[in-house]
């Protein structure tokens, strides 16, 4: 059987592939980005929690940072970035902007 | 093989498509197998994302259901405020997005020598690597008389289903000013907050429709989680119908006596209009039955890779683990099923190990328009899941925050199911 790609942005699921397709597991970027998807929607559907989707990587980086830096406004987000390293947080929101906007 | 899914393969788009033809090591190989048993949040995300992190893996999920509800906001369907149907999610996308071969039938044994599953309806599957998601099952003889039979008088509704549902019906034909006795398990248990949650939605309910009823709530523990924040919020909200009784004040519920309704401590004997009896629980049968929990019921892991301790080459996930600070919630389940996911395929794949990251966050409703969040990070250390930082919502909110916080619960709802589910 044909290794088989699956539909992963048309449904809103981490596309796990490496983008360089060097390594044949998920890569970094997309394994901290299965983090997001438990509460945001990676295809930018959904309501009541803000769409991560369309920021670009400069604005996901500031805001991670800033979220890193202090408890206000949303303690959850504090928690998730406090567990990043800068590296992590450069990684992740450089594949999340890489994410397009497709909502079914 | 009757109920077998037939594989069915997504649309590719241009991007997924040039990636997977970008992978040679997959091409001409015969697939690693992994077997996940049981489709509940853990056992759906691993399928999910392994079958996501490498083409060269054949996922198979196992699971005699044909949708599974959920058991976080069940507690808004019993009090009215959700539709049952919505709680439900079926295993179509799995199968038609992610390729994930979905056999409907039980799993009856593990034989984890000759690396095989054997189903219940005779046939046999083989594996590279097992997962198992078993969810709880209840304590035997935890409470005297509360067999089967009385289950079905004094509803569990521990596992959203069709006792969710009895235990709605009889609080929607309770009378008013009856009582609801809900029996709160000891520790540890599924889902710390939901029996107090489960309190505070059905006095929003009895608020509306019932005013005169009580509720008491018998507890096997002397405190509870977020105490502070549910006590504040039933003296706001529901002054004088909520009263909990610690074990300390009880001596501990002994007995149910389903013809009369009836939940028994060590002083006294309650009579309820409805009564909900939350028992003391372990990891689910299967788990029990594979070697894979110790003598405290639940299952020992390794905590960077979810192995079993007891069995190599079969992986736990959920709340039927142990071995650290996770709490036993859905958000966790999903968190850890990643995570278990990413060292199954780092393995199968050859390709490295990154460091995991585990997180609970989880929503509480108080009332319908007041919740609160907590969320809490986790690391391996010693070989144990230590949790880091908490945060945990404030007394002190003003309702516009809580307002806030009830809505992106919904948000979450959404996002979370799609990510299990898709």
């Amino acid at each position: 059987m044909r290794p088989v790609a699956r539909s992963a942005i048309a449904t809103g699921l981490v596309l796990l592939f490496s983008q360089s397709g060097a390594a044949a597991g998920p890569d970094q970027g997309a394994q901290l980005a299965a983090t997001c998807a438990s509460c945001h929607r990676l295809d930018g559907g959904g309501t009541g929690i803000p769409s991560i989707i369309g920021l670009g990587e400069e604005r996901l980086t500031n805001a991670l940072l800033a979220y890193r830096a202090s408890e206000s406004p949303n303690h959850i987000m504090h928690v998730i970035a406090l567990s990043l390293s800068d590296e992590e947080i450069a990684s992740v929101a450089r594949y999340v902007a890489k994410q397009g906007s497709n909502p079914r | 093989m009757k109920s077998w899914t037939r594989r069915e393969f997504g649309r590719l788009t241009g991007a997924a498509l040039l990636t997977a033809l970008n992978q040679p090591k997959a091409r001409g190989q015969a697939k690693a197998r992994v077997v996940v048993i049981g489709g509940g949040i853990g056992g759906a995300t691993v399928a999910r994302y392994l079958a996501a992190s490498a083409t060269a893996i054949e996922v198979t999920l196992v699971e005699p259901r044909q949708s599974y509800a959920t058991c976080f906001f069940s507690n808004l369907y019993l009090a009215g405020l959700r539709p049952f149907e919505s709680l439900s999610h079926g295993y179509e996308a799995l199968a038609k997005q992610n390729g994930i071969i979905v056999v409907h039938e039980s799993a009856a044994a593990i034989h984890p020598a000759a690396k095989t599953v054997a189903l219940s309806n005779g046939s046999k599957l083989s594996y590279d690597r097992l997962v198992v998601a078993p969810g709880i099952a209840f304590r035997d003889r935890a409470l005297e008389g509360y067999d089967e039979a009385a289950m079905e008088i004094m509803p569990h509704a521990w596992n959203a289903g069709q006792q969710t549902r009895l235990l709605r019906q009889q609080l929607e034909s309770m009378e008013d000013g009856g009582l609801f006795v809900l029996v709160a398990p000891p520790n540890p248990f599924r889902c710390p907050p939901a029996p107090y949650e489960r309190a505070s939605l059905v006095a929003s309910y009895f608020q509306r429709r019932k005013p005169k009823a009580k509720i008491l709530i018998l507890d096997a523990k002397d405190s509870f989680n977020a105490q502070d924040l549910f006590q504040d919020a039933w003296n706001r909200h529901y002054p004088g119908m909520i009263e909990w009784l610690p074990a300390q004040f009880t001596g501990g519920v002994t007995a149910v006596d389903a013809k009369t309704r009836s939940v028994i401590t060590a002083g006294a004997t309650f009579k309820a209009a409805v009564a909900n009896v939350i028992p003391a629980q372990m990891a689910g049968r299967l788990a029990q039955q594979a070697g894979l929990a110790n003598r405290s019921g639940w299952c020992p892991v390794d905590p960077v890779t979810f192995e079993s301790a007891l069995q190599p080459g079969v992986h736990l996930v959920g709340d039927a683990i142990i071995g650290g600070d996770m709490p036993k919630s859905a958000f966790c389940a999903n968190s850890q099923a990643k995570a278990c996911a990413f060292a199954i395929a780092a393995d199968l794949t050859g390709s490295a190990r990154l460091p995991a990251h585990l997180f609970n966050t989880c929503y509480t409703y108080l009332a319908p328009d007041d919740a609160f969040s907590n969320a809490i990070s986790f690391k391996p250390v010693d070989g144990k899941l230590k949790s880091v930082i908490s945060f945990v919502s404030k007394v002190e909110e003003s309702s516009e925050v809580r307002r806030q916080a009830a809505r992106a619960a919904e948000g979450w709802y959404d996002a979370f199911t799609h990510d299990v589910f898709g």
